[in-house]
């Protein structure tokens, strides 16, 4: 028995090619990519948020969006995503430790710092993923058809901007700690940090944070927001490229001149917006602010539509259509001249006191004027109907504000009668959401005050068909707007039954 | 009688045996245990639950009870490793059941976790300190979820760390139940709150629960039935046996392209 040995031909020197490590590098990103996007606490991050943001944008603003403010609504959701994101990248690093295989990635072409951009790789495309979300949820804010304003990209940005962020963290924190509790810990004490703190920071402070909420209260033009919303994005994006390039220069490129420019750069960018984010509301806001406050006619632009003028900032003027409709409604049902004497609606907002602080407007004193506010939908839609018919009814705003007689009755129902469901209308412009007994009626400027009698009087009205009450509001037109007429003669002039509540204004 | 008497006469001796096995264990089980997790966890807990101290001005009693459930939770992540045993393989065969060595396991963590938990209570200013026995009853019904959850992660995948996986899950859970649990729940009301009794009783069924289901993980499977498999399994082989059933279940379920076992 002969044994032949064959010569084993000498193994070729392999070359690397000058693309194959940036190859190799791709490859493995898409691998870790696949991975990042199927673990379950991503897939069950991303579940919730767009669960969670699909139910929310469907009823969003009433339908009624202004862009300036939908655009930061699209940033708390994907921190979610980032924490998630963070979690599984710093396990996906840590795997080849756990499993041991650490040695045999040691002996391929891919040197430690391109499986570490591989990594960077995944999670950038786990942000790309979430902008998809972010562009989705603003895009349907946008095509809504009550939609007005404009979206500021800075803002749009953040959200995967801060998914990027935490995960470049995630990646970081495992060539920094390979202990595979330390991602879960810190993330623990990080919700806690923000909870507890980081909500009472103030000044520049609070800017660092991924996502800066402000509970806007009142919806400002666009130019008057006030928010370092680009620097914000910049500092944002330099701290996570900062993160990104020390992860790399960690994994052994520290050799690297890219890295090491790379590291240079991200630290320049990332101090240039937080420089450039911790300045206060620039003064030439504060004067806009203060301008279109103050002498808001000069920006806007009018429109007239019958007999009516709607004069609107600029961004609002595709709702001077809603407007309008509301308008006519109110005056169809009334009497007198009051069917066509000429109406302005002047759009007003109070900006000196920036986003945060809701400021009540001052009602209008010159004859047929009516304050719109930059909200529409929802209840803004009966207060609007209601200052309407007290204009149309009184004369001004400031004196249908002080009305205290049974002219409230009239304004009321002219307000209410056309609306789909005018009871459920009446609840909602009244401050303690009552249908029976006295209640403030909330509206744009000063409050209006309604008495149990004209409480009572005023269902008794809407009760009758609506085509028999506008006969009998038209035909005693001349005697319900009276100034100072009781609700007692209000009843007799309509034929129903004098009420019996008590009718002292407060 | 003859009977009664037998048994005690025959089972004392391997009591005695179980006993001092267990004894010898102590120590090992005791080098296994991955302390520098709960340490780290620990650690951070102390941090998290003193936080409202430490930041200064008047503590809300929301921001006691955040804080100590923070410090919780971060125990428990750590004491998801608690069962991480890299060698779990070799000492599989060892004559003490798993029900006993994971439960020595458990002991040994029991008196830090307790020693620990009160300094947490502690550093949470009176003023704003929940009431102690329901906060204790929610942070050992977190603790029994890890454990419960590494010891699933044991029976059912035979995993050696499952540490990395379970602390995953419970911070996912950690950070979805407050957004997802339905609010007559009440499980994360501030003292005060008129559904705090309501909610602890509903804390109650959850520690009960995972208790259950810990103890039910720690015991090792006798053996596995799977009284489908082998009656599928035909005597042609497995490839040919497989390949005779799948055809049919697989056209059923329209994925039969790569017929994998």
């Amino acid at each position: 028995m002969t044994t032949a040995t064959t010569p084993v031909p000498a193994p070729a020197p392999v070359k690397s090619q000058p693309g194959a490590s940036r190859a190799a590098v791709l490859a493995l990103a898409r691998f870790e990519t696949r991975k990042l996007l199927t673990r379950v606490p991503v897939l069950v991050a991303f579940a919730v948020y767009v669960a969670w943001t699909v139910w929310r944008t469907r009823v969003s603003f009433d339908g009624f969006p202004a862009l300036q403010d939908a655009d930061r609504a699209t940033q708390d959701g994907p921190l979610l995503v980032g924490l998630a994101v963070l979690l599984s990248a710093n396990h996906a690093m840590l795997r080849s430790r756990r499993q041991d295989t650490e040695r045999h990635l040691d002996v391929l072409v891919l040197p430690r710092w391109g499986r570490t951009v591989a990594h960077l790789l995944s999670v950038g495309a786990a942000a790309l993923v979430t902008a998809l979300c972010v562009g989705g949820q603003f895009a349907w804010e946008a095509l809504k058809p009550g939609a007005v304003g404009n979206g500021s990209p800075g803002e749009l940005l953040v959200g995967p901007l801060s998914v990027l962020l935490l995960g470049a963290f995630g990646v970081l924190l495992a060539r920094l700690v390979t202990a595979p509790f330390a991602a879960p810990l810190l993330i623990v004490l990080m919700l806690v940090l923000a909870t507890l703190l980081g909500f009472s920071g103030e000044g520049w402070t609070r800017w660092l944070m991924p996502s800066v909420g402000t509970y806007s209260v009142v919806t400002l033009p666009s130019d008057l927001i006030g928010r370092p919303a680009a620097w914000h994005a910049l500092y944002l994006g330099g701290l996570a490229l900062t993160l990104m390039a020390a992860a790399v220069l960690l994994s052994g490129g520290a050799r690297l001149r890219t890295a090491q420019a790379a590291v240079a750069g991200a630290v320049a960018l990332a101090l240039v917006g937080a420089v450039g984010q911790s300045r206060d509301v620039p003064e030439s806001v504060t004067e806009a602010r203060v301008r279109a406050s103050v002498t808001p006619e000069r920006l806007h632009t009018c429109v007239e539509r019958d007999a009516t003028t709607y004069c609107a900032f600029p961004e609002w003027e595709p709702r001077t259509g809603d407007w309008a409709r509301i308008v006519d409604d109110v005056r169809a049902l009334a009497g007198g001249d009051a069917q066509d004497r000429p109406l302005a609606v002047r759009q007003r907002v109070e900006a000196r006191y920036g986003l945060d602080a809701d400021a009540t407007l001052s009602p209008l004193t010159r004859p047929g004027e009516v304050t719109v506010g930059t909200a529409w939908g929802g209840n803004r839609v009966p207060e609007f109907a209601v200052a309407v018919a007290g204009v149309l009814v009184t004369g001004s705003e400031a004196t249908a504000g002080e009305m205290c007689d049974g002219r409230m009755v009239t304004v009321m129902w002219l307000a209410l009668a056309d609306r789909p469901d005018p009871l459920a209308d009446l609840r909602r412009v009244r401050l303690d959401d009552s249908d029976t007994g006295s209640a403030l009626v909330i509206s744009q400027t000063e409050p209006l005050q309604m008495t149990s009698a004209q409480t009572e009087l005023l269902r008794e009205l809407l009760e009758l068909p609506r085509e028999k009450a506008a006969a009998k509001v038209k035909a005693g037109w001349a005697e319900l707007t009276a100034p100072k007429v009781t609700t007692d003669h209000v009843a007799r002039v309509l034929g129903l039954e004098k009420p019996e509540g008590e009718n002292e204004c407060l | 009688m003859p009977v009664i008497e037998t048994r005690p006469a025959g089972d004392t001796p391997v009591r005695e045996a179980r006993r001092g096995v267990l004894l010898q264990l102590v120590r090992p089980v005791a080098r296994t245990v991955p302390w520098w997790a709960l340490a780290a966890g620990g650690g951070l807990g102390l941090l998290a639950a003193a936080v409202p101290r430490l930041s200064g001005g008047e503590v809300t009693p929301w921001a006691g009870v955040t804080a100590l459930r923070a410090a919780a939770l971060c125990f428990a992540l750590g004491a998801a490793f608690l069962l991480d045993d890299p060698a779990r393989r070799t000492t599989a065969a060892v004559p003490v059941r798993r029900v006993l060595r994971h439960a020595l396991r458990y002991a040994l963590v029991l008196p830090p976790a307790a020693a620990w938990w009160t300094a947490a209570v502690l550093l949470v200013p009176e003023e704003a300190r929940p009431p102690a026995g329901d906060v204790t009853l929610e942070a050992a019904t977190t603790l029994a979820l890890a454990l419960a959850g590494a010891a699933y992660a044991v029976r059912r995948r035979g995993a050696d760390r499952p540490g990395q996986a379970v602390s995953a899950s419970l911070l996912t859970a950690a950070v979805l139940a407050p957004l997802l649990s339905p609010s007559d729940w009440s499980l994360f009301t501030a003292p005060g709150d008129p559904h705090w009794a309501d909610g602890h009783g509903h804390w109650t069924l959850l520690l009960c629960g995972a208790l259950l289901a810990a103890a039910v993980c720690c015991t090792e499977p006798v053996r596995r039935i799977h009284p489908v498999r082998r009656l599928r399994t035909r005597p042609e082989g497995p490839k040919g046996g497989s390949g005779g059933a799948a055809p049919r279940d697989g056209k059923g379920r329209g994925g039969g392209e790569s017929p994998r076992p």
